[in-house]
């Protein structure tokens, strides 16, 4: 059973706890997040790690940063038309995050899933920080964040993780670059300054809140054994569907599955974990 | 000459630049007649030669469709509705009310920070935690809160309209009543701001009275908190 808490977790170094959360309690369920600068490799990894849990029946819920329906079609807004500043760039997210944890992140745990968040509070607590917002109150604010079971850190020389986004992704974002903060004209020069701030960030955070920290230069098959390694001992416990495999059903009736069109296997959402 | 103080950390945008205007807050729950006082006091403070900005809840160019977007849907939770009123509290701060106030204008404001605490302290959300992320709100010279008791307020509100979900509380109460739940939640409502006028010195009006006497009261006030800023 891991306790879960919506106070500040130990590695907050705050000298006044919240009160009780309503929230608070003892919950079944694992969290996992990864953590990382863009280019880094984490998405991959988490995703081969959604992939090995649902291969084990395991019930797996995956939360994205900036994801929440609520919510993100303001932040979507705000970049698009360059409003956001630091703070409210910080606030919108908080409230991207807030509302994940309350609809998301929480039913699962209860419900004793396994969570796997793509970014978790590390990533406003970098991107702001290097924006110039308070840290101190950036951790006060996020109080409420679930303590995850594990915080995977993924270590990117900056040089590796711009050759990764220049041959593999799409063009850099005004806000991603860091380019509101004016470091520089140029788009790349300005990614490659808020970026190095962002590691520095990151370098400083692994201790405070004990991110296990992973080479994300090595080979990707190298890193998920290590991934892999960490969590086993975290999902004894996790609750199973059983009988989730479509393909499989549709084998064992003989059938081709032609009428078939949701797609052959995937995630519980929220609502039907709640329901199970 | 004025620079802005908040409640906690200066936060970065606001800066501490001269502020020669005056931030003159209106509290109060709803239907106690904020936006009748808000719009006398716009008309006088014009005519005495003043340059005045007035702005309110859910109006800022960010975060005010998405609000009210977020409202008519069923999966609004208290924490979530909380930074998002912040960070349309927080742009409305940063480019509206600090500008005007560096420019020397009056700003008046229809409901502060101060409305938000009450709301999400009421739904049961910590106190410390609502006053630590507003704190990077500016102080105001002056916070008048238009006070009224329930039994007060009900008629005042139905000789107007008809009740309304978010302000009976109708997202987090139980049961089918509009009346109670209005009853219930306005008067809870209504100790929270009394609670917050302790806690941070507001100017007490009773808005049992009627709008003249109101507006009288909330003259004499303003008066005073624009004293030396050389008109009137």
């Amino acid at each position: 059973m891991t306790t879960l808490q919506s106070r500040p977790a130990p590695g907050y170094k705050m000298g006044e706890r919240y009160g009780q959360h309503p929230d608070d309690g003892e919950y079944p369920g694992t969290l996992i997040i990864v953590e990382g600068i863009d280019g880094s490799g984490k998405s991959t990894q988490i995703d081969l790690l959604c992939k090995w849990l649902n291969s084990r029946n395991l019930v797996t819920v995956f939360t994205e940063w900036n994801s929440s329906p609520i919510v993100r079609r303001t932040t979507k807004r705000g970049k698009q038309e360059e409003l956001l500043t630091p703070m409210s760039f910080s606030l919108i997210h908080a409230a991207d995050f807030a509302s994940r944890v309350h609809a998301q992140i929480l039913p699962a745990l209860r419900a004793g899933a396994v969570v796997l968040a793509d970014r978790y509070v590390y990533t406003a607590f970098a991107r702001d920080s290097a924006r110039g917002v308070n840290r101190d109150w950036l951790r006060r604010i996020y109080s409420f964040a679930v303590q995850p079971s594990l915080g995977l850190y993924f270590k990117v020389p900056l040089d590796v993780s711009i050759h990764r986004i220049n041959t593999g992704r799409e063009e850099l974002g005004y806000y991603e670059s860091g380019q509101d903060m004016g470091f520089s004209d140029d788009r790349e020069e300005s990614f490659r300054v808020f970026q190095g701030k962002l590691l520095d960030e990151y370098d400083a955070m692994t201790e405070e809140f004990g991110l296990m920290t992973i080479d994300a230069t090595q080979p990707i098959a190298v890193q998920q054994q290590q991934v892999r390694r960490y969590v086993e001992p975290l999902i004894a416990d996790a609750i199973t569907v059983r009988g989730q495999s479509v393909p499989e059903a549709l084998s064992r009736a003989g059938l081709s599955g032609r009428y078939i069109t949701a797609p052959m296997s995937r995630r519980l959402t929220a609502t039907e974990l709640s329901d199970l | 000459m004025n620079t802005v103080r908040f409640y906690g950390h200066t936060p970065p945008g606001a800066g501490e630049e001269p502020t020669p205007g005056r931030l003159i807050v209106l509290e109060g729950t709803d239907g106690v007649g904020r936006s009748t006082q808000i719009a006398m006091l716009q008309e006088w403070l014009e005519a005495e030669g003043y340059a005045v900005l007035v702005t309110g809840f859910r109006r800022s160019t960010l975060a005010a469709t998405g609000i009210d977007r977020a409202m008519r849907g069923n999966t609004l939770d208290a924490l979530t509705l909380n930074l998002f009123y912040a960070t349309d509290f927080w742009d409305r701060l940063e480019k509206n009310i600090v500008p005007a106030l560096r420019t020397g204008m009056v700003a008046l404001v229809d409901r502060y920070i101060f409305s938000i605490i009450a709301r999400a302290r009421v739904r049961g959300v910590p106190a410390r935690w609502l006053n630590d992320v507003f704190e990077f709100a500016v102080v105001p010279d002056r916070v008048l809160y238009l006070d009224v008791d329930v039994e007060h307020l009900l008629p005042r509100v139905l000789s107007v309209r008809q009740l309304d979900h978010w302000e009976s509380g109708e997202d987090f109460q139980r049961g089918p009543d509009l009346h109670d739940n209005f009853i219930r939640y306005q008067g809870a409502l209504i100790n929270e701001f009394r609670n917050l006028a302790r806690e941070h010195n507001f100017v007490t009006v009773d808005a049992r009275g009627s709008v003249g006497d109101v507006f009288q009261a909330l003259q004499a006030e303003v008066r005073d908190a624009l004293a030396g800023m050389g008109a009137g």
